[in-house]
């Protein structure tokens, strides 16, 4: 397919004169070469062979693209999607009704989005994911590791350790009451110091460092391609405050969204966003939305929203392709052994925003899938 | 075969026309070249010579095979060697001299002065004029023959979703662009799930889904075609058809980044891959489908389709879903569709969308134009 003159990055004035000249197709200009070039449009021969210079460089990187350089446009039938995906795990989320609205738990390959109000649980989440991503492919995880893209700085390393001890306790049970093999081989490997050596955590302080880290994102994996889940925990923060220009944030997040479905699927691994959310008023009443408008809403494939219902918390799928729209209760508590703590109360007041990591024990209360 | 002049133009994309079509009345039929928004393209009737077909933008497959289906200025073309047999460099050479650059100066140009300024041959030229004639004119049909031509080749889709066919009267037609458009969550992936299974199930053929935006979910697709099927042995039987339905899942997101700002080129870029569309659609007679996203008006506070008012001009059928709006809250409003433009139907009429039911159902007779 040919690119047309009009579409091509030249200057407006050049670009009038070429349409007016009759070229139609980059091939022409090509074809025509800088002398035949500027003799027609009269220009001079540097501009020219600057003009076919941009013209190369572009249809060198259309060909790239279309001729499958990176892998980006994939074609095959849906049977042998259909293969792959039953043979694709899930990251488990130790909360089985959680698992069970999803469909299993958070899919490789897609972009699940977590919003909610301050406080409600999805950094939470977030490092419990990076930690279930980890688990070895006998205890029913899929032997990832993780990314862990910050941008609000609510990463707590003592959080992370405490979640990972007690995943790791969870699964010494699964292998004590089991006696296999290769239960106690994955668990030499499997220990406290593993987990965290592979999160990989960058903090970004704004959106060009967050843009920059995304692009800059599928060089990383190619290095590390055992990476299975990307979490950017906090993907409204840099791009609320101060942003005058509105639409270019749009286009800024969409391009970022087509990048992100260009890693989940070339790495074969799930993306996982959190947002924030916001007001929108109607004719009578205001409600609270996910932030960064509308057209964000189309980003990710997966939608989950975390909300209050008194001093219930509730977990809503509100998008999934193949999952039905519902609700499920969940609560946040410690497991430490075989103490249970419950402490929701405490947590309602999480709303100034100070976490103490302390009193907030934020492990999903497990249901150990193969017990 | 009308008496009349029958005018039926085949509306393209704002920058081209497709086809002309018009019953010509007599040997002094004139023909008027309409194109509203097209490129400065001027009616050239001349009196005591057969009509001449104005050169169109559309160039038909078989004669050139070189070029590219569509084009945006065909007139505009410069002449060049090898364009046409016949067409040699020293005739290009003596042309451009005495000011003959485009194949539209060319054409509209008295051959016998040529013929005497440029000291070529009469035969020579009038030669060369058919075959440019051939290669970039139009030619007028009549509508009856217009009629045959799409009575056996328009084909009618059922989507799989009764609501969704009554709202297209009948179904996704072929040659057509259709667009579906609403806010996440509505269910325009999972229409056109169900248009994939219907159509590759119920008749057969073979889709071409793209996606673009991470959505398909083969699982679901399977889900979606056990539902129909009521005995498995159906299922032996391999598909045999061609191609008749492209699906392409959110044309929004790969456009919407190159829209906007200080990139003029990203408007370019999204009208030359609305022409490849509504071209595919039509030469090869598929029903192309198109996801969109939707914004909020910032006057009326409705919502509309994205990418917008040269976006909304390029499908021939456009369908609003609607899903319910805060749905954790309680008040199910089922799912929505509403005509916002179609060439057939009433725009308004809303139809409820049963999306996410696995109930079988029942088995539609396909049904082509007679």
């Amino acid at each position: 397919m040919q690119r047309d003159v009009g579409s091509l990055p030249l200057s407006p004035a050049l670009r009038a004169r070429l349409l007016a000249a009759g070229f139609q197709t980059a091939q022409e200009l090509l074809e025509t070469g800088p002398c035949g070039l500027s003799k027609e449009i009269g220009i001079s021969r540097e501009e020219a062979l600057e003009a076919l210079q941009v013209v190369r460089q572009e249809c060198a990187g259309d060909a790239a693209k279309t001729a499958g350089g990176s892998g980006s446009t994939r074609k095959c039938t849906a049977l042998e999607l259909l293969e792959e995906e039953q043979t694709q795990g899930f990251i488990i989320t130790f909360c089985s009704a959680l698992d069970n609205i999803l469909g299993g738990g958070v899919q490789l390959t897609k972009i699940t989005e977590i919003c909610g109000a301050p406080g409600v649980g999805k950094t939470q989440l977030c490092m419990q994911l990076a930690v279930d991503v980890q688990i070895p492919e006998c205890f029913g995880g899929v032997a990832g590791e993780a990314v862990f893209i910050d941008t609000e700085g609510s990463f707590m390393v003592d959080r992370a350790a405490d979640i990972a001890t007690a995943c790791v306790r969870h699964c010494q049970l699964i292998a004590e009451a089991h006696q296999e093999e290769d239960h106690l081989q994955a668990l030499e490997t499997f220990s406290l110091e593993s987990i965290l050596s592979h999160i990989y955590y960058f903090r970004c302080r704004d959106y060009i460092e967050l843009l920059a880290q995304v692009y800059l994102l599928p060089d990383f994996l190619s290095e590390h391609s055992k990476v299975r889940l990307v979490v950017i925990d906090g993907i409204a923060f840099p791009f609320r405050h101060d942003f005058e220009d509105l639409s270019l944030r749009t286009r800024l997040l969409n391009g970022l969204a087509q990048q992100l479905i260009i890693i989940a699927n070339d790495h074969k691994s799930a993306v996982v966003l959190t947002n924030q959310m916001t007001t929108r008023f109607g004719q009578n009443q205001s409600m609270l939305v996910p932030a960064l408008g509308e057209s964000w809403g189309h980003a990710a494939t997966v939608r989950l929203i975390f909300h209050w219902d008194n001093t219930q918390r509730l977990a809503t799928l509100y998008k999934s392709p193949s999952q039905k729209e519902s609700t499920i209760p969940y609560n946040i508590t410690l497991l430490e052994g075989s103490q249970e703590y419950q402490d929701v109360s405490r947590l309602t007041s999480k709303f100034t925003g100070n976490l103490c990591p302390f009193l907030l024990v934020p492990v999903l209360h497990s249901f150990c899938p193969s017990c | 075969m009308a008496a009349g002049v029958v005018w039926v133009a085949l509306k393209g994309h704002p920058l081209g026309v497709t086809r002309h079509h018009c019953s010509v009345g007599g040997p002094m039929g004139m023909l008027r070249a309409v194109c509203p928004h097209g490129p400065p393209w001027y009616p050239r009737v001349r009196y005591g010579t057969p009509w001449v077909p104005i050169p169109s933008p559309h160039r038909s497959l078989r004669f050139h095979p070189r070029s590219a289906p569509s084009h945006s200025a065909g007139a505009m073309v410069v002449l060049r060697a090898g364009l046409c047999p016949g067409l040699t460099e020293e005739m290009i050479q003596l042309l451009r001299a005495n000011n003959i650059r485009t194949v539209v100066d060319f054409v509209s140009s008295d051959l016998e002065d040529v013929a005497q300024s440029c000291s070529l041959s009469y035969k020579a030229l009038v030669a060369v004029r058919r075959v440019l004639l051939a290669q970039f004119s139009a030619f007028p049909t009549n509508g009856a023959d217009l009629y045959e031509e799409l009575k056996s080749s328009t084909a009618i889709l059922p989507t799989g979703n009764p609501s969704l066919d009554q709202l297209l009267d009948a179904g996704l037609y072929t040659g057509e662009v259709t667009e579906l458009a609403g806010a996440p969550g509505s269910g325009k992936t999972q229409v056109c799930l169900s248009i994939a299974a219907s159509v590759s199930l119920g008749l057969r053929q073979h889709v071409f889904f793209l996606d673009s935006t991470g959505g398909f979910t083969a699982s679901r697709l399977y889900q979606m075609l056990q539902a129909r099927v009521e005995d498995k042995e159906e299922q032996v039987e391999s598909s045999a058809g061609p191609l008749k339905a492209v699906l392409i899942d959110s044309v929004s997101a790969v456009l919407s980044p190159l829209l906007g700002g200080r990139q003029s080129e990203g408007l370019a870029i999204m009208m030359q891959l609305a022409r490849e569309l509504k071209t595919l659609a039509k030469e090869f007679s598929v029903a192309v489908v198109v996801t969109n996203q939707v914004t909020r008006d910032s006057s009326t506070g409705a919502l509309k389709s994205a990418l917008g008012r040269s976006w909304s001009f390029v499908p021939s059928t456009r369908v609003l879903l609607q899903g319910r709006a805060v749905p954790w809250e309680d008040g199910a409003a089922p799912h929505t569709a509403c005509l916002a433009k179609s060439p057939r139907q009433p725009t308004g009429m809303q139809v409820q969308l049963d999306i996410g039911s696995d109930a079988v159902q029942e088995q539609r007779p396909v049904t082509p134009t007679p």
